[in-house]
């Protein structure tokens, strides 16, 4: 096999794993095809074709294979189309463990075609996007390696190299062409499957429980995932939100775990109105992602309206109903893989609840302390207080108290018989939820209402949105202050609420996030209304462009002047490439301009068509003066650019020096002769 | 009259041809249907995946058709030929290709509108390099093959679609009969051991000098007796005694046609093939031509040329008229 050959077949290879990447991050391929596919890839990258001798025999597994997704097929356990996805990368698996051939090849790369539309109906990651180009890259040329290959003579070599530049070129006039198709072929329909969602990669993170149990290591602060996209109205701006999204609260601390008092409020609602707002709300787009794992809506802090929910599986998506529960939390009624919905909440300062018109298991949970609770708890907060009753400064007090007297630390090995006791007196040290359950039982201890809220800290900016973290999760206390509701009141120390991941990290993983932003916004979720859009942007600036902000982007003269200078450069660069490119003259022939250039004043041309040898020869038949001149420079002309000895350094020089000193004294000479011949009287015929 | 007509047609035809044709080949027609396909679900289901792979799909189609089409111009080719091409079996044929810019992948080479059959190939075709293109052709049947162009087809650059185009090139192959077995016995030979056996005054020798005659068209020149051509004002050849050679002069029947004409000259190239290999001269007589006997691959190769010209005597007096 030529080296032309293998890597033909490598890179036939390797597209057809790209193509069945762009279906496996979708996630939701059963896993020992998975298995299976890898192997099969591995094998044929290491040239091991298995089934090279027994094609047909080996071709009764894919009858195995089949039958076995039928099973899952009818039996609910798989999709259909995931199903057909499945089958089509194990045919390609088969088809590479076969013996290389044309038809084999035709066959991959078929195959891999179909797998990338499979891919495309089950995912819509930026990974797949990804997958897709290089699919189409890595097979062009495979393909074309192979259509070069099929026309060279046996044993003669492959020209890879000559092979891949007008291939590039090709290639990518095609992806250009294909993103002027996706832009410009009119969208017939509007996309009324909605987005799809892909568990994505690695098990989900956060989610919600019915309780919280103090103790253990914080693992999830490290974790870097984006589990929430939102787009907040108004746009507050900042690059860093540090905002408190609630997912719900928590009443009764039994000494171990916080549970709830009560249980559904609302069964089943489209719209759920937590609480009354008034003008000034903040809109809410939220997305959580596959990520995040749970059922429990995410709202900025106090969430006031939810509702318009969606639920996105792996085939579209579909609307769903929320329920409510103690606790103020709000569930999406039906599973799916990723929700998106809108919240409204109220402006940050207080919740605007009254204790009167809360239901009354809560109000009597606000001020429960668990009976075993150290007494030290209630000494240490009256001591911190030294008297102060007003809720709002008390929480205040024991929250700055506790930053100062105690440590932050995700390190928190083992269970602990009183964790609260153990983190205020022994460690002096724990995470959110223990600073947040020690601030709000000193509370009570006190006789202050106040009772433990969950969900997220911070809000990075991505594009025009916030996105949330897994590590952003936190844990903090809602205080009932009289007249402002439930007030958020945070003992976490500032540097420690938001997720404590690498940075290095969080920045690519917040780089991709911005790159899938706009893959979803340009691509996933384009519509005929952005078509509208672009056409009417072609035909005239969008309407109020100049009232509204402006534009990040360069204007479309910035645009125009650079695509303007690009094909200057572009003209440039071909012009320089033609002169570098073009045949030079030869020395010799260089010379020959030279001898004809001293050779004008002697008015001497040469004919058309007549070479310096004629004209030589031409001179010594008419008996030239200058032809003894001329003559040794016509010979080394003749001997330097046809007799394969080149003029010398200098050698030039010397003839033309010779040649031109014949010259000028034979051009004196015929105007000594010429003044003679006037001054000689003529005779004058009479 | 009726070569005016010819002419026409072929100008009619040639004018209605299409310059370049299109083929889908198998692995295209499959991607056709796949992009078909795809794009079905992308209006049927409005996934903007969906799209984008279409849009690719449709792309590389509309590459593959520039880049076939860049690979196929400029193309200039003349005919190398071939030494021998015997009806019925596959002949070495060789074309001279180059271009004067840009690159070629993946040519493919044959005559056009011919019944000859097979092409070759060339991988790469740099700029400014005559490449020559070796082909094993076959043609079915004995004689004069008029060829008007050359076919050059490309699958560059997926494979997809074979874009040929034709360049006009006038030629003309001779193909001789069809190389068999002779069945046959060549019959008396005009002089030798039968009848004339024995009888040593047999031309062309290496022997003592025979006689003079006229030097006669096609033969040898070296035999020519300059000094007595010089005394007559014509050329004299000296002939020579040989001891074992022998003459036959086969004939091609008059009257014969279609297969039988076939047939008779298929043998009668056997024949002529089996007695100049032994050594023997051979002539040959048909309706209107007679070749004198003569020895030697060149005489094989004249009365092959004169089998294959039998019954397209109209075609080789145009084709004389022409030179």
């Amino acid at each position: 096999m030529t080296k032309g050959s293998r890597l033909r077949l490598v890179l036939r290879d390797v597209a057809s794993g790209c193509a069945f990447a762009s279906m496996a991050v979708s996630g939701q391929l059963p896993l020992w095809t998975l298995g299976l596919y890898g192997v099969a890839l591995v094998a044929a990258l290491a040239g091991k074709r298995l089934f090279a001798r027994r094609a047909k025999l080996t071709a009764l597994l894919l009858l195995g294979v089949a039958a076995v997704l039928a099973v899952n097929v009818t039996s609910g356990a798989l999709n259909l189309v995931v199903a057909a996805c499945a089958f089509a990368g194990l045919i390609s698996a088969h088809r590479l463990l076969s013996a290389p051939d044309a038809a084999t090849d035709g066959q991959v790369h078929l195959s891999g075609l179909l797998m990338v539309a499979g891919g495309a109906a089950l995912s819509g990651e930026l990974v797949y996007g990804l997958f897709l180009v290089a699919f189409s890259v890595l097979s062009s040329v495979s393909m074309a390696l192979g259509v070069v290959e099929a026309a060279v003579p046996e044993g003669e070599p492959v020209p890879v190299r000559a092979v891949l530049r007008p291939l590039a070129t090709g290639v990518t006039f095609a992806v250009a062409g294909a993103m002027a198709f996706f832009i410009l072929f009119p969208r017939l329909n509007w996309n009324m499957t909605g987005p799809r969602a892909a568990p994505g990669l690695g098990p989900a993170t956060t989610g919600f429980s019915n309780t919280v149990r103090l103790g253990g290591a914080g693992t999830i602060k490290d974790n870097p995932r984006i589990v929430l996209r939102a787009t907040l109205s108004p746009d507050p701006g900042g690059d860093a939100l540090n905002a408190y999204w609630v997912g719900r609260t928590y009443d009764i601390f039994d000494g171990l775990e916080w549970t709830n008092a009560g249980g559904v409020r609302r069964e089943r609602e489209p719209l759920l109105t937590l609480r009354p707002g008034g003008d000034n709300l903040i809109h809410q787009r939220v997305e959580l992602l596959p990520a995040y794992g749970g059922r429990t809506l995410i709202a900025l802090e106090t969430p006031s309206r939810l509702g318009n929910a969606v639920a996105n599986g792996s085939t579209g998506s579909r609307r769903t109903f929320l329920q409510e529960l103690a606790g103020g939390e709000a569930r999406f009624l039906e599973a799916g893989l990723s929700y998106s919905y809108e919240a409204y909440s109220l402006p940050p300062g207080g919740s605007g609840d009254t204790f009167r018109r809360l239901p009354s298991v809560e109000q009597d949970a606000l001020l429960a302390l668990p009976e075993a609770l150290d007494p030290r708890v209630s000494q240490t907060a009256a001591r911190v207080l030294n008297g102060e009753r007003e809720p709002l400064a008390a929480a205040q007090k024991l929250a700055a108290w506790l930053q100062r007297e105690h440590a932050y630390t995700l390190e928190l090995s083992g269970e602990r018989e009183d964790p609260l006791a153990d983190f205020l007196f022994e460690r002096k040290a724990g995470h959110c939820e223990h600073f947040a359950t020690a601030l709000t039982l000193m509370l009570r201890t006190q006789g202050i209402r106040a009772r433990l809220a969950t969900g997220f800290f911070g809000g990075e900016r991505v594009n025009d949105g916030y996105v949330l973290r897994a590590g952003d999760a936190h844990a903090w206390t809602h205080v009932l202050v009289p007249e402002r509701g439930f007030v958020t009141v945070d003992a976490t120390p500032p540097a420690h609420r938001p997720s404590q991941g690498s940075r290095l990290l969080q920045r690519l993983l917040g780089l991709y996030e911005a790159l899938e932003s706009r893959w979803r916004n340009s691509v996933v979720d384009y519509s005929f209304r952005d078509q509208v859009d672009v056409a009417r942007a072609l035909v005239r600036p969008p309407k109020g462009s100049e009232s509204t902000e402006r534009s990040r982007l360069p204007p479309p003269r910035a645009w125009g002047a650079a695509l303007l200078a690009g094909m200057v450069v572009y003209a440039a660069w071909r012009l320089v490439t033609r002169l570098v490119g073009r045949p030079r003259p030869h020395e010799a022939t260089r010379f020959v301009d030279l001898v004809e250039a001293v050779l004008l004043p002697a008015r001497l041309f040469r004919a058309e068509g007549e070479t310096l040898e004629d004209l030589d020869a031409r001179l010594a038949r008419e008996g030239h003066p200058l032809a003894p001149a001329l003559a040794p420079a016509t010979r080394r002309y003749l001997e330097a650019r046809f007799g394969g000895r080149p003029l010398r350094q200098g050698e030039a020089e010397q003839l033309i020096r010779a040649l031109q000193r014949a010259v000028t004294a034979h051009v004196r000479l015929e105007a000594q002769r010429a003044r003679a011949a006037a001054a000689e009287p003529r005779a004058r015929a009479s | 009259m009726n070569l005016r007509l010819k002419q026409r047609r072929a100008r009619l035809r040639a004018w209605l041809r299409p310059p370049r044709t299109l083929k889908v080949t198998r692995i295209g027609r499959t991607y056709l249907v796949v992009t078909f396909g795809v794009g079905l679900g992308a209006l049927n289901t409005g996934n903007n995946l969906l799209y984008l792979l279409l849009g690719l799909l449709l792309s590389m189609v509309v590459v593959s058709g520039v880049l076939s089409e860049r690979c196929i111009r400029d193309i200039s080719v003349r005919r190398v030929g071939t030494d021998a091409a015997f009806a019925g079996e596959p002949f070495a044929f060789r074309w001279a290709v180059s271009r004067k810019q840009g690159h070629a992948f993946a040519l493919t080479f044959s005559e056009a509108d011919s019944p000859l059959l097979g092409g070759g190939g060339v991988g790469y075709l740099p700029a400014n390099v005559e490449h020559v293109v070796r082909a094993n052709l076959t043609a079915p049947r004995r004689g004069p093959l008029r060829m008007t162009g050359v076919r050059v087809t490309t699958t560059w650059p997926l494979g997809l679609f074979a874009k040929t185009r034709v360049l006009p090139l006038e030629g003309l192959l001779l193909v001789y009969p069809k190389r068999t077995y002779a069945c046959q016995e060549p019959g008396d030979a005009e002089r030798g051991p039968v009848g004339d056996s024995g009888n040593p005054r047999r031309n062309d020798g290496s022997g003592d000098v025979t006689g003079l005659r006229e030097l006669a068209e096609g033969e040898d020149a070296r035999r020519i007796h300059w000094l007595k051509s010089a005394s007559t004002g014509k050329l004299l050849r000296v002939e020579r005694e040989r001891e074992e050679r022998r003459t036959w002069v086969l004939t091609v029947e008059a009257g014969l046609a279609g297969d039988a004409l076939e047939r008779r000259c298929e043998e009668v190239a056997a024949l002529a093939h089996r007695l100049l290999d032994e050594g023997h001269e051979v002539g040959l007589n048909t309706t209107d031509r007679r070749l004198r006997s003569g020895a030697g691959s060149a005489q094989e190769k004249r009365i092959l040329r004169a089998l294959a010209w039998l019954g397209f005597e109209g075609a080789r007096e145009e084709e004389e008229e022409a030179a």
